[in-house]
């Protein structure tokens, strides 16, 4: 899996066409274009449902997610009260389901999270400050990078062990260094902008350039390249739970239960295909949203 | 030119003496005694007391890296603390077995890839688009080791077209009996290659059309071969970057797709050693997949740089 | 016209490419194991029983062996290498081999005393130049009883025991011999010899592609005419995944496959594919780790886990591949006895017995399993052990796993709790061998603790230990049979293992395949087997 999908962010792009903050025009703009994309709006709807029902799981699931009755294992849909089916030990499908949204989700957009909020302050930094900060920021960096992404998490969950921690630093640990090159990429080429230079002139401090100036026209492309993160950590967390490299029974979570249920395939496919189905969506939800505000932000393409 | 090659290669070498001191040190982190962890249990205390002053187990963190690093520089990949061969020998025959997925999925990945990129970028906004951004994003999306018990479930085992499992040759395939345990992994391991080229190619081209000349052009409906050259080659460097990546992750990162299809590649064998708690062969494997990503980047770097002039800072 | 016919020719040609058949019509029986890669193939497999009954007995033959000729009876030991042997009354610890003659390595190098001699060098010591580590570990814990040896004549061996032992025989049954000569000429390198093995066996190794296969083909010099194999060659693949074998039998890929899933069965019978099952002597547990610090050195605690597992519906889960487990042995069996505890699901049991033994709902018992991802007689370990653990969870029993390889599991067996190979577990899920009384020296007497031999949690129980060393000298069945109820009865109540199943060695082939016993054992005759075309 990559994690370079530097698609709408080339590194050569003219930039001279980002706006300074001081017109209030930009957002709005954004806003605007946003609420006539179909398509990013539906995504969003869709993933607020995932959200929700995840964040709401006790109060909506109908059965314990973790117990089951043997007898009636592997039901297919509408089964007796189970709306979904039952899994491989008789537990309720749709609740271990919900439930498993929770986790699949964390795993999903806490690394991302944790990994933006580090990557970058620290390409910020980077970009900022330039020189021997930079070289040894971006020189760390690229040893990280020296890893295909998913070898660096099973690296690392393969020698620490198993379990939810452990999933989510290998995987903050793998999305760090894409958002510090990123970060340190915009920054160096926004502080190098006309604007930014003439209010250094003027004597405005570092940080409140960084913040004025920087961080808004930064905040756009990285949010976008989050988002599409948090798709690809939803697939590699539920990646590591299927190799038994992730959460361990009896959680509910969407990559193990496919693993689970992998036997299951031959005898109830659509019930096995489940878990498989909603990483599926919630991965897609995630990927249209970032597509859609990147189409938002780029100001040259005409709406 | 030839000044960029050599900066480029001296950059590389540092990256690659981190990469050493990561895994060394992910090693160092494992818990446990490091002796239990690189020699088997029935080992003897000759052997135990041997091992010791080879591994320099006794001496100071850094003298055992810097001996572990001149042995592995010299070829010494260490040996398996589960069945006593020699690492590199099951390293090198595993790492060919996986390029001989990853070389045709790459082909398949990108070729799609960059023919859907082009085509949706030259139709922007049209129907064309729509469906081939659809596609590419539904790539990227998909699960792929679920998408693979899938096809295996439809292929083989209720159409019985294809194998379900296994490399069913030694070495390289040679005959078409051969090319059809291939059929099913390649497709499952281009799935995201595809999807992520298609998206980059489709974006850097956009980018390059959305050029005022060319957009003119475009606009007149006068695009010929000549422009649509020079769209592509300028489009090249940030599609080659993202293709070198990807090649990489196919290299290093197909451990779910050899799970499922019980290829005897580099990742089966890190997942064998994983479960198998057999640190030699995971430091050795993760160590010599980092080395030809870095390399990997390496010739990426120098061929946009061959294309795109501007690049060479 | 031409052009048809050689559209035709070229459409058939083609079609000769895309089928799957050999060049000669040599017969080629294709089987699928659950390990995660080939048995070594030195002359003492890795992996487990599954590695014995593949690369194993087929290729290199013990001085005893066993007879698999019949699925109605248990198996039991006939002569192999040895014609016959015998302790000697006055000394009982010295064992007389009489070798059988006439018999040639696969190699064409001569079978004799200072061959079997040369084989307990390389097991047994450690100064010799042909020792082998990891074999010798694999047959010192399966063999604990060898102290020396001695040749008596060009076909007569002595092996002195430590001590003597009725069931030596066996135990020397999993002793494999191997051809001196061919090690030689493979440099005196075990690694070098694992790639040119020979034995006495009726198959022979002709290649090995690690993580692949393996190969072993007919040997037609082997010493008994009654057990030529019937077909030319047999190709072993390691697939450890169930869905996997499934897949590959299905669709053709292979005509054997070891443990189906079990869910598939029915639908495997319905497309046409023979599936075999037979009781045999297993056993399925979790071994306690009784030492102190332990959750389980409490009796109460080992006894509340046994009620607290539901086996029905565990066998549900198995789709009937397997039978409840009460004890070692099953319920019918004549050495069972009369225990106390009678294990069945009782979930208020096991938390009263918690309770007495200062357990509760604040305070549950927290343990670590160290179970497999697959391997020989484990049957479906994730989704079985993952049963488990709900189970004991609703007595107030959390159970979270270490999960290893196969391999790995069978190292941290032999080797004590709370060594590194272990891995902190307090249990182990090892499924183990119940086919005679010498298992239970080995598996319980407190003077074969790990990494002596297979006790591996140090259960010491006075009475135990007095009842089995007063008939282990003793040579008469009878005797010994009459003692061994009541040693039973001490295991299941003391409750030194988590006793759930018995597995019914379920199998799945396709019908061209003819002939198979599905013989009361671990291990199977794969001489019988024919393939039909």
């Amino acid at each position: 899996m990559t994690i370079t999908d530097f698609s709408g962010f080339p590194p050569h792009a003219d930039l001279a066409a980002l706006k300074p903050v001081e017109s209030p025009g930009y957002w709005k703009q954004v806003r605007q274009r946003i609420s006539k994309d179909r398509v990013t709006l539906v995504s969003a709807g869709i993933l607020l449902m995932i959200v929700l029902s995840a964040v709401f799981a006790p109060l909506i699931a109908p059965y314990d997610p973790f117990q089951g009755n043997i007898m009636t294992r592997l039901k297919p849909i509408g089964f007796e009260g189970h709306l979904l089916g039952t899994d491989e030990t008789g537990r309720d499908m749709l609740s271990r389901l919900l439930y498993g949204g929770r986790l699949s989700l964390i795993a999903g957009i806490v690394p991302v999270a944790f990994a933006l909020l580090i990557g970058g302050t620290l390409g910020v930094i980077a970009g900022f400050a330039g020189g021997i900060v930079n070289t040894l920021i971006m020189r760390v960096t690229d040893v990280f990078y020296a890893f295909p992404s998913i070898l660096l998490a099973i690296a690392i969950c393969g020698m620490l062990g198993t379990g939810l921690f452990n999933t989510l630093l290998s995987l903050t640990l793998v999305f760090i260094p894409p958002i510090i090159r990123i970060s340190e990429s915009v920054t160096t080429q926004v502080r190098g902008l006309d604007f930014v230079e003439a209010a250094r002139a003027s004597g405005a401090k570092p940080l409140s350039l960084i913040r004025h100036q920087i961080l808004a026209n930064v905040l756009g492309p990285i949010l976008v390249y989050a988002t599409s993160l948090v798709s690809l950590s939803i697939i590699l967390s539920a990646g590591l739970s299927f190799l038994g490299l992730g959460v361990s029974p009896p959680a509910a979570e969407w990559g193990l239960m496919l693993n689970s249920l992998r036997q299951a395939i031959y005898v109830e496919p659509v019930v096995a295909a489940l878990p498989g189905a909603l990483i599926f969506a919630t991965s897609m939800c995630f990927n249209l949203i970032s597509d859609g505000l990147r189409a938002a932000m780029d100001v040259r393409i005409k709406v | 030119m030839l000044n960029f090659c050599i900066r480029r290669l001296l950059h590389a070498i540092p990256i690659l003496f981190g990469v050493s001191i990561l895994v060394f040190g992910l090693v160092q982190l494992i818990p446990g005694n490091p002796i239990d962890l690189l020699l088997p249990p029935e080992a003897s205390p000759e052997l135990i007391a041997q091992m010791t002053k080879a591994y320099g187990f006794d001496q100071p963190l850094h003298v055992q890296y810097l001996s572990w690093l001149w042995r592995t520089l010299q070829g010494d990949l260490g040996y398996s603390i589960f069945n006593g061969a020699p690492v590199g020998e099951q390293l090198f025959s595993a790492l060919g077995y996986t390029f001989v997925l990853a070389i045709p999925a790459a082909l398949l990945g990108f070729g799609l890839g960059i023919t859907l990129g082009v085509v949706a970028a030259f139709h922007q906004g049209r129907a064309i688009d729509k469906i081939f951004s659809a596609l590419a994003i539904t790539g990227v999306s998909l699960p792929h080791y679920w998408i693979a018990i899938v096809l295996v479930m439809i292929f083989s085992v209720t159409l019985n077209w294809l194998p379900a499992q296994g490399m069913g040759f030694i070495g390289f395939p040679t005959s078409l009996e051969h090319l059809r345990s291939l059929v099913l992994p390649v497709i499952t391991l281009s799935l995201i290659p595809m999807g992520v080229v298609a998206r980059v190619v489709r974006a850097a081209t956009l980018e390059v059309l959305s050029q005022e000349f060319v957009a003119t052009l475009h606009a007149k409906g006068l695009i010929n071969r000549e422009v649509v050259f020079h769209v592509l080659k300028n489009a090249a460097p940030a599609s080659l970057a993202v293709m070198g990546l990807q090649f990489g992750y196919l290299l290093g990162g197909s451990i779910l797709v050899e799970t499922v299809f019980n290829w005897p590649g580099s990742g089966n064998l890190l997942n064998l050693a994983i479960f198998r708690r057999d640190i030699p062969v995971m430091q050795a494997t993760i160590v010599v997949l980092a080395f030809f990503f870095v390399l990997l980047n390496l010739l990426v770097d120098i061929a946009q740089a061959a294309i795109d002039p501007r690049i060479r800072r | 016209m031409k052009l048809p016919y050689l559209t035709t020719m070229a459409a058939a040609a083609l079609a000769g490419l895309l089928s799957a058949q050999p060049a000669f019509s040599e017969s080629v029986l294709r089987i699928a194991m659950t390990s995660a890669d080939v048995p070594t193939t030195t002359g003492m497999p890795n992996n487990g029983f599954e590695g014995m009954r593949f690369l194993g007995f087929p290729i290199f033959e013990p001085l005893v062996a066993w007879d698999l000729s019949s699925a109605d009876t248990p198996a039991v030991l006939r002569p192999g290498l040895a014609t016959s042997w015998e302790a000697d009354p006055a000394d009982p610890t010295r064992w007389t081999f009489n070798l059988r003659e006439g018999v040639k390595f696969h190699d064409g190098s001569d079978f004799n005393a200072d061959a079997v001699i040369w084989n307990l060098e390389r097991f047994f010591d450690k100064d010799s130049s042909q020792f082998d580590q990891s074999g010798g570990a694999i047959t010192q814990a399966r063999n604990p009883l060898v102290k020396s040896w001695e040749k008596v004549g060009d076909y007569t061996i002595v092996i002195v025991t430590k001590y003597p032992a009725s069931y030596f025989p066996y135990v020397i049954a999993y002793t494999l011999l191997a051809s001196p000569a061919q090690f030689e000429a493979a440099g005196g390198d075990w690694n070098a010899f694992s790639k040119m093995p020979s034995g006495t066996g009726p198959f022979q190794i002709t290649n090995v592609e690690p993580r692949i296969s393996a190969t072993l083909s007919k040997f037609d010099g082997y010493w008994d005419p009654e057990r030529m194999a019937k077909v030319d060659t047999i190709k072993l693949f390691p697939m450890p995944e169930a869905t996997t074998r499934l897949a590959a039998l299905r669709s053709g890929q292979v005509d054997w496959i070891e443990v189906p899933p079990p869910d598939a069965i029915p639908g495997l019978k319905s497309a046409g594919f023979d599936v075999v099952t037979n009781t045999y002597p297993h056993i399925w547990p979790y071994l306690f780790d009784m030492m102190e610090g332990s959750p389980f050195a409490d009796v109460r605690v080992r006894q509340a886990a046994n009620y607290a597992v539901d086996r029905e519906g565990l066998v549900v889960l198995l789709n009937g591949t397997a039978a409840p487990a009460k004890g070692l042995y099953p319920a019918d069996h004549p050495y069972f006895g009369n225990p106390e505890n009678d294990y069945k699901y009782d979930p208020e049991k096991a938390k009263a017995l918690l309770a007495e033994a200062g357990y509760g709902p604040d305070n549950p018992v927290d343990a670590k399993i160290m179970i497999s991802t697959s391997g020989s007689g484990q049957m479906l370990p994730i989704p079985m052990n993952e049963y488990v653990q709900q189970s004991m969870a609703k007595v107030g029993i959390n159970l979270s796993f270490e999960v290893v390889e196969w391999g790995t599991l069978l190292v941290a067996f032999r080797n004590a709790p709370g060594s590194a190979p272990t891995m902190d577990a307090n249990a182990l899920n090892v499924s183990l061998v119940t086919s005679d009384y010498s298992y239970l020296y080995r598996y319980y007497h407190s003077k074969n603790a790990s990494p002596v031999s297979y006790n591996w949690g140090h259960w010491k129980n006075a009475e135990f230990d007095g009842i089995l060393d007063a008939v282990e000298a003793n040579f008469d069945p009878a005797a010994v049979d009459a003692v061994m109820p009541r040693a039973h009865e001490l295991i299941v109540d003391e409750a030194p293992w988590l006793f759930i199943v018995h597995d019914l060695n379920p199998r799945a082939m396709s019908s061209k395949v003819k002939g198979f016993v599905s013989a009361q054992s671990w291990f199977q005759d794969l001489t019988n087997v024919s393939l039909e075309d």
